[in-house]
């Protein structure tokens, strides 16, 4: 089974050790694994920011290097989000390439969907003693469905989990939102932060980096330099 | 041209059909949508096995109350035991439906009139009752002034069981059957006024009726 | 309305400092939200009757022109005048000639929004006509000459407080501590305008094309006196309003209550069709329904029709997390929220709506929340598009859009600038990991820190992670 990894520019950027945790684990369960060089961003921001011709120009991108894979996975709900949902259900509507998207939505998933609704993994490769809290970032959970599968993960991974207050409410990133109503952002982030102080938990674990730097650049700005911001990848492959 | 030509014709450019206004074939489509009067999905408590305890749950739920006797002759014996259970004068003004009931034997003094802003008391009978919601719903006509179920503190509705349907749709069903045109009031009456305006606060008796009985029959 | 929603990042900053206000938002987000859920969930079939409402709008929007001129023939066959405006000055003349050619002198209101559009109370004032609005939220806005924050709840950004002050200066009686207290004065103070006003004026949730009825939703019943005691009642409705038929109505009802407040049904639904009927004893004589299109129409056929299936629940808003931070004052016209983000631009225009389309994450918690299937996120994104290809979001912000779109369609640019950009903001980052501020971005870094990369990019560390081991080999 050939796997394409859709890294995802952030992973990419900043938390390279995000990606080689998703490899581990895809590696780990029995999957071949490509990760097509040339790729950059699934086009999002450009997307939400107005600039449809460049989101277009990124997906078809995207679409010819994944072209050859069984399946695509990517360790983010929101990109999977873009390329399972926006493409077909906006972008290439009533346009030729279309069946195309949608033959590469059928495929796409985001990861945590991957492992466990597609290879059914029963064990996984790290063991976290602590208990964490979970945020449900927005286009894995209303896009795609995206909320037992994590924390069933991190449980098998050992990990207690102390749900916040609020787990499924924004954490106020938004992409460039996050800069152009920053004091809004910082707010909703705030909120969210207080949730999560709440729980008491040890970390902070999420599947989707954006939503991850907000968390953790609030947390720290206030004072918290103990809470660990994690993704759940790296938790359940040991690698955090 | 007016507002109302240019209001349609742009309607119809906008939605790529010619000329400035409905063609007769396509007022006749739309008439005809109207005619199937369709009904949509309805919650499956709509239909419940046992119509009156929903009316009674929903009544509950709205702040209604609710009370049962045996016949109309009954009617006024238990306005008597609810006003005094309310501490409320025994005085009230009500539709002439009512007029010819003993009043007097029950210490009550009936005033067959509208009721007036100052009238404690108004009294109802009803087109019929919605067990799904809870809900009175009153038609206006000379005969049944709507001011009597709105401007009094409190509000007595009669309704006879036979008239407890299970839905809106019901209701409407029963208006065309029986009455044809709606009239000018088609008043749904689900417990007594209230407003939650001053920090999301419920308060009962905004600026209807403080509380509302219904005697079933 | 005077138009603030240019001004929407400045305002929401200040509303982001309002503690009473931050207070008063707090409270109302868990009684909307959770009220809903509750009533949501007891349901059993809300999905089934969300998606006929949203068909059942559909429909009527579909051929607009015929079941407006379908809804005016059975109103008028019932006795009502229907007029139609084009605009917002049209609605206000039509309705102030009314008064004046009836003698009008006083006008009770019940709540209606496309007359906040409209400036209605300002004209008929202006006329020399005293206008009482009676929904107990926009008396209290009235006193306190706000306009509404939001379009269920208008007063929800007031405190008791704030409320008793009003009352105190409006009614010249001991303050009063107490909710029920200030709701008993409110009522006694108005009763006398029910019983002398000349005339009524409503909004109607829907009109219903069948039987030419408009329609009022109410728990205090003030609508009710409106529609009921004056001698002449005054409809203005939008004309995205109507529907099919009576049948149509049951099934928006069962969403709309539910969705704005959590209730299975308003205490008052009103049902007003034509005037008095012969040896009725109340209701009006004369009975006026004004259609107002004021930007409605532009919407009629675009990218953005579905936002006209709109049915005033304020959902939308209640569960926006921008809503519930900044309060609906901050977005500058009648409607708050997410549907505000997409209505103002269309009727006011986009130049004047400023960051009113930016004002969300897409979160997505309104296009689920809203009962009739809007997608919300999606019309705010194609204004979005429209601002951009209008080039009306700032010169710097395009750039930074066209240059990013320019590297990341080419793969060794963008190779070689994010492994530049990765160790520039490592280096930034320092011995913390963090980067306390950085030019460009300090809209985030006001605010929070921006957690440093590693250093290096994912890509040139397989890469060589991969040479490695071939060469191991």
């Amino acid at each position: 089974m050939k796997v394409g990894l859709f890294v995802t520019c952030l992973v990419d950027l900043s938390r390279p050790g995000i990606g080689f945790a998703a490899l581990k684990l895809l590696e780990g369960a029995g999957c071949e694994v490509v990760v097509p060089e040339a790729q950059t961003c699934c086009g999002q921001p450009g997307y939400n920011s107005g600039g449809r011709e460049i989101a277009k120009a990124l997906a078809r991108k995207v679409l010819a290097e994944f072209r050859d894979c069984d399946y695509v996975v990517a360790p983010s709900g929101s990109c999977s989000g873009q390329m399972k949902v926006a493409t077909v259900h906006d972008l290439f509507q009533g346009e030729p390439d279309l069946p195309e998207f949608e033959k590469l939505a059928a495929k796409w998933y985001e990861l945590s969907q991957f492992l466990v609704e597609v290879l059914k993994v029963e064990r996984v490769p790290g063991k976290f003693a602590g208990t964490v809290t979970y945020h449900d970032s927005c286009s894995g959970l209303r896009e795609l469905g995206v909320k037992m599968q994590p924390r069933y993960l991190l449980q098998m991974a050992g990990a207690s989990i102390a749900e916040m207050d609020g787990a499924e409410r924004c954490c106020g990133f938004g992409g460039t939102f996050s800069i152009k109503l920053g004091e809004i952002s910082t707010r909703m982030c705030e909120n969210k932060c207080e949730s999560i102080r709440a729980t008491r938990a040890g970390a902070i674990v999420g599947g989707d980096l954006g939503c991850l730097l907000n968390i953790e650049g609030r947390l720290r700005r206030t004072g918290d330099k103990d809470t660990k911001v994690l993704h759940f990848a790296q938790v359940i492959a040991g690698e955090e | 041209m007016g507002a109302r030509e240019n209001i349609l014709a742009r309607i119809r450019k906008a939605q790529g059909r010619a000329g400035a206004a409905p063609t007769e074939a396509e007022m006749a489509a739309v008439r005809e949508a109207i005619a199937r009067h369709e009904v949509g999905p309805q919650p499956p408590f709509a239909h419940a096995p046992d119509r009156l305890a929903q009316f009674a749950k929903e009544c509950d739920r709205t702040g209604t109350t609710l009370a049962t006797v045996a016949s109309e002759r009954d009617v006024p014996a238990e306005v008597a035991r609810y006003l005094a259970a309310n501490g409320l004068e025994r005085s009230l003004a009500g539709w002439g439906a009512f007029a010819g009931l003993d009043w007097a034997g029950a210490g009550i003094a009936f005033h067959n009139r509208p009721a007036a802003a100052d009238d404690r008391t108004g009294l109802t009978g009803c087109f019929c009752a919605i067990a799904e919601t809870g809900t009175v719903l009153l038609l206006s006509s000379p005969a049944a002034p709507k001011v009597t179920a709105l401007l009094p503190e409190t509000h007595v509705c009669v309704v006879r069981k036979e008239r407890l349907l299970d839905t809106m749709e019901d209701s409407f069903a029963l208006l065309r059957r029986e009455v044809g045109d709606p009239p000018r009031a088609v008043f749904y009456v689900s417990g007594p006024s209230r407003t939650a305006d001053i920090e999301q606060t419920i308060v009962i008796g905004a600026h209807g009726p403080y509380r509302v009985h219904v005697i079933l029959i | 309305m005077q138009i603030q929603s240019m001004f929407f990042k400045k305002r929401a900053s200040e509303k982001l400092d309002d503690a009473i206000l931050q207070g008063n938002m707090k409270r109302a987000k868990g009684k909307f939200v959770d009220g809903r859920a509750k009533a949501v969930a007891e349901f059993g079939v809300w999905e089934e009757v969300r998606t006929h409402a949203a068909k059942v709008r559909d429909r009527a929007l579909a051929n607009l022109d015929a079941y407006l001129v379908e809804f005016e023939r059975n109103a008028v066959r019932r006795g009502a005048v229907v007029h139609w405006a084009e605009d917002a000055e049209e609605a206000c003349a039509i309705i102030a000639g009314i008064a004046a050619k009836n003698g009008v002198r006083k006008v009770t209101k019940s709540k209606s929004m496309v007359s906040e559009e409209v400036n209605l109370n300002e004209r008929l004032e202006a006329a020399g006509v005293q206008v009482v609005e009676t929904d107990l939220g926009e008396y209290i806005l009235q006193l306190a000459h706000e306009p509404p924050s939001h379009i269920v709840a208008p007063a929800v950004h007031k405190s008791k407080e704030q409320v008793a002050e009003l009352f105190v200066r409006a009614h010249g009686k001991p303050r009063l501590t107490e909710i029920p207290a200030m709701t008993r004065e409110a009522r006694e103070a108005l009763r006398d305008h029910f019983l002398t006003a000349d005339m009524g004026i409503s909004g109607s949730n829907f009109v219903i094309a069948e039987t030419g009825t408009t329609l009022t939703v109410t728990n205090e019943g003030n609508a009710d006196m409106v529609t009921t005691l004056p001698r002449i009642h005054v409809v203005i409705t939008g004309i995205e309003k109507v529907i099919g038929t009576l049948e149509d109505f049951a099934t928006l009802i069962r969403l709309l209550p539910r969705s704005a407040i959590g209730q299975s049904i308003t205490n008052y639904l009103t049902l007003t069709t034509g005037v008095k009927m012969p040896g009725d004893t109340d209701g009006p004589e004369q009975m006026h329904i004004v259609l107002v299109d004021a930007g409605r129409t532009k919407l009629v056929g675009s990218d953005l029709q579905e936002m006209l299936r709109c049915i005033r629940c304020g959902a939308c808003m209640n569960h926006c997390p921008v809503y519930q931070n900044v309060g609906g004052h901050a977005y500058g016209w009648v409607y708050p929220g997410p549907m505000g983000s997409i209505l103002t631009p269309v009727y006011v225009g986009l130049e004047n709506a400023g960051d009113l389309p930016n004002a969300a994450t897409f979160c997505g918690e309104c296009a689920v929340a809203c009962p009739v299937k809007i997608p919300l996120p999606d019309l705010m994104r194609k204004l979005r598009e429209q601002q951009f290809d209008r080039k009306l979001r700032p010169w710097s912000e395009r750039m930074v859009i066209a240059a990013w779109g320019f590297t990341a369609t080419r793969p060794a640019l963008y190779a070689l600038l994010s492994r530049i950009g990765a160790r520039v903001a490592r280096w930034m980052g320092g011995s913390e990991g963090l980067i306390h501020w950085l030019p460009g971005i300090d809209g985030w870094t006001k605010g929070r820190d921006m957690p440093a990369p590693s250093g290096r990019t994912f890509r040139e560390m397989y890469r060589q992670k991969r040479s490695g081991a071939s060469h191991g080999r």
